[in-house]
């Protein structure tokens, strides 16, 4: 399965594959210059990279839908946009099973403690992204029902914009997980921030 | 349809091809029963509560122009004010009835009450009615007299304050430009 | 002591009602068991693996049996009404489509529709006649998402995915004509945002080729099929006295054997002069309500048709009324005359105004019907915005179809209600 892949980007000379790699001709993006920069500063052996690869390859979700988002979430799922090739079309429903939590919908302040039992529930390592405008900023809803970004109560990985955002761009933010977690940059948690 | 004889009729209105009957909240229930048994009412849609707090009072919900507007669609009203009729108490009941029958007859029966007057359950003539009834406790604070679980529905069980009334604010985070660096 | 499971029988509705008292929402444990040790309270958290969304149920079990209910809400209370409140007619179309999020549609046309009452604004056919295609193709739409996920949640897997193949046609001809996939803010005050774009027809023709055939396939996979009508059949009945007590409204009454669709009683939009089925069964179990929705799917299909034939010989018509009071003059007079510079500024800015007065309007939404009832003081902003969701009502029911029911069959009842938790909690 060889790919000719172009030698001078850094994460490549490492050995970590992007997706974007194996589309030649498309070149490295903004985000995957600044990771080879920080790449050379945080020095991953071996074993650190392939327990990244490993866990990138099936990092599998929690049913976690609050509201139009979901519905949007769910449609990854299907065979169009299909998240099975990236191994992650097993969404569990226990927390406790999860690795990632994609916050799809707004979140009410009734729901925010929930949402941090779920998470606390969750295993590290865990990963966060918030979906949508809802969760990421409180949306169009700035009142005093809705809390304004869901990460004033969990840390978050990466925030998805869109009302709803299409399900190529929930890809498109899972796929950047997936390439901060090979290039070893820690978990929300991990590097502080809200809560743990 | 004639609606007469209902017990607690204060007055119809017909507006937009919709009757609005306003009835006394002491006798709601006989009202609601009339309509159900006689008129075939059957079905309680909708209850909807409205807070008439600064009704008519400029600048009440505008940031451009106020709240009682020019009517755009009215010509020759620039400079007179349109001020809507003053209504005669603070909150509105508003309770959306069906008919399943030709022609499908919709009415919707009113109540008006001041701030913390009690309105009777109508659970007995309509079982659905229960949850219109507390999102009504909830979000304006009309007590509902015999209602058997008058409890928050949709804030936090310990949530202070009826949000959708007109004093309570809106709430949210104020939101910073960039520009006003 | 457990209690007797309804019988799974074709036998018509029963007398008598089933709704627990005093509360239709909350089933109480039955005095006598509740004081022995057996009962077990679980709780359906809202977090939920079935994806209606954001339900918390507290469920007394004894053994298998569900015994007690008590559904809280409120998880995903956003504040729509009072957001609503303070942006201008014009901007608080763009709130409503996120109540239901799933039958997106008819929420803004339930809105636009409320405000052109008010009015007394007339819309051009055109307009109405595409309001009534886009808000046919949402049925579809919510009607193949409940399917997926109602079979998802009893164990037919693979229904999800020969759903969502056609619900992805279905939102492909959305952004076809919108730009938009969801909540697409197409419905204008008077009519629609845009014109409809050219390739649009011979694609939904496409479409409603091809959707008969799909049902079919679902068919295949459901309708005979031996699991799916053990786990159905008799479970969660609602008789019809109960089902209008309780204000139930779409299928889930028309499951109940009553004939009541508003698109044909109480029609809206251009309904009278299209023909359509109105299917009614009458067991009032989850097997029929599913039926129904099938069936209406079909239904849809035919509207859809009948609309595009229209709507193509309506080529080059106005796609929003000429009021330039409420709605935007096109862009090149901006340049030319002076009177549509002034109504541009102030519809833009101000926000065109709308007479005083209250009224009620409802439409045939895919879970039942949806009302919007409005209150406007002549001015720019709403005054008062309630939405009657039909899923607020529908969980009232919950209580008494869950009777004696299994926890497994539980799941499936609740899901055959199609509840939808955004317009529950609004």
């Amino acid at each position: 399965m060889a790919v000719d892949r172009p030698k001078s980007h850094r994460l490549a000379e490492h050995g970590l594959q992007s997706e974007r790699l194996l589309w030649p001709g498309k070149g490295p993006s903004e985000f995957e210059q600044e990771l080879g920069d920080i790449e050379s500063q945080l020095g991953l052996t071996t074993l650190e990279k392939a327990i990244a690869w490993s866990q990138t390859r099936s990092m599998w979700p929690d049913t976690f839908g609050l509201a139009c988002c979901a519905i949007e979430m769910m449609s990854i799922v299907s065979s169009r946009y299909d998240i099975a090739r990236f191994g992650m079309e097993a969404f569990r429903s226990s927390p406790r099973q999860a690795d990632l939590l994609i916050i799809s919908g707004r979140v009410a302040q009734k729901m925010a403690a929930p949402i941090k039992q779920i998470y606390d529930q969750m295993l590290e390592p865990k990963w966060v992204i918030a979906m949508g405008a809802c969760a990421s900023s409180g949306g169009m809803f700035n009142n005093y029902a809705v809390v304004q970004s869901v990460d004033k109560i969990i840390p978050v990985d990466i925030y998805v914009p869109g009302c709803p955002p299409r399900p190529e761009a929930l890809m498109e933010g899972i796929i950047r997980l997936h390439e901060r977690v090979q290039a070893g940059v820690p978990s929300a948690y991990e590097v502080g921030g809200v809560a743990k | 349809m004639a609606f007469e004889g209902l017990p607690g009729l204060v007055e119809t209105r017909e507006a937009f091809g919709e009757t609005t009957l306003v009835v006394d909240p002491a006798r709601l229930v006989e009202a609601c029963m009339s309509l159900r048994d006689e008129h075939g009412f059957e079905m309680l849609i909708d209850i909807a509560a409205t807070d008439y707090l600064g009704w008519g009072a400029p600048g009440v919900s505008g940031y451009i122009g106020t709240a009682t507007g020019r009517n755009l669609n009215r010509p020759m009203t620039q400079g007179l004010q349109a001020l809507p009729a003053p209504k005669p108490k603070r909150f509105s009941l508003n309770y959306h009835l069906l008919a399943i029958q030709q022609g499908a007859p919709r009415v919707r029966v009113q109540v008006w009450l001041d701030d913390g007057e009690a309105v009777p359950s109508v659970v007995s003539v309509w079982p659905g009615a229960d949850w219109f009834e507390r999102e009504a406790w909830d979000m304006m604070g009309i007590p509902v007299e015999g209602h058997p679980h008058p409890e928050r529905l949709l804030m936090d069980e310990d949530w202070e304050g009826h949000p959708l009334r007109k004093d309570y604010p809106l709430g949210g985070e104020p939101v910073r430009f960039s520009g006003e660096e | 002591m457990p209690v007797a499971r309804p019988p799974a029988t074709n036998d018509p509705i029963y007398d008598g009602t089933r709704i627990p008292s005093p509360i239709p929402t909350v089933l109480e444990v039955d005095r006598a068991i509740r004081d022995t040790d057996d009962i077990l309270t679980v709780n359906f958290g809202p977090n939920h693996p079935s994806t209606h969304g954001v339900l918390r149920l507290i469920v007394d079990l004894d053994g298998e049996v569900v015994v007690g209910l008590h559904a809280k809400v409120g998880y995903v209370h956003t504040g729509f009404e009072k957001n609503m409140e303070q942006k201008s007619w014009w901007k608080a179309i763009t709130y409503a489509p996120r109540i239901d999020y799933l039958a997106y549609q008819n929420n803004e046309l339930v809105f636009v529709l409320a405000i052109e009452k008010l009015l007394g604004l007339e819309v051009p056919a055109k307009a109405t006649w595409m309001r009534m295609l886009l808000s046919e193709l949402n049925r579809i739409h919510s009607h193949l998402v409940w399917l997926a996920t109602g079979a998802l949640e009893l164990g037919a897997i693979s229904m999800f995915w020969y759903a969502f193949r056609e619900r992805e046609m279905i939102l492909d001809l959305s952004e076809l004509v919108t730009g938009y996939r969801m909540h697409t803010r197409y419905f204008q005050t008077g009519g629609l945002a845009e014109d409809i774009p050219p390739g649009f027809y011979p694609e939904c023709r496409k479409f409603v080729e091809w959707m008969p055939k799909a049902i079919v396939d679902y068919d295949a996979l459901l309708r005979k099929n031996e699991i799916w009508e053990d786990r159905t059949r008799g479970l969660g009945l609602l008789n019809r006295a109960d089902a209008i007590a309780l204000g139930q409204s779409g299928p889930v009454l028309r499951a109940s054997g009553v004939d009541w669709d508003l698109r044909r009683d109480d029609p809206y939009l251009f309904y009278d002069r299209v023909n359509f089925r109105v299917p009614v069964l009458p067991h009032g179990d989850t097997y029929d309500r599913y039926r129904v929705r099938i069936e209406e799917m079909r239904a849809s299909v035919e509207i859809v048709e009948q609309c595009l034939d229209r709507l193509e010989r309506l080529e080059g018509e106005p796609w929003i009324a000429d009021d330039r009071k409420v709605v935007l003059p096109p862009r090149e007079e901006l340049h030319t005359s002076m009177e549509s510079l002034i109504h541009h500024f102030k519809i833009v800015t101000e926000g065109y105004s709308v007479p005083e007065g209250e009224v009620y309007v409802a439409v045939e939404s895919a879970r039942g019907e949806l009302g919007c009832y409005i209150v406007s003081d002549g001015g720019p902003r709403p005054w008062r915005v309630k939405f009657r969701a039909p899923s607020f009502a529908a969980l009232a029911a919950t209580a008494t179809t869950v009777q004696g029911a299994y926890i497994a069959d539980l799941i499936a009842i609740v899901g055959s209600l199609d509840t939808l938790m955004g317009e529950v909690d609004r």
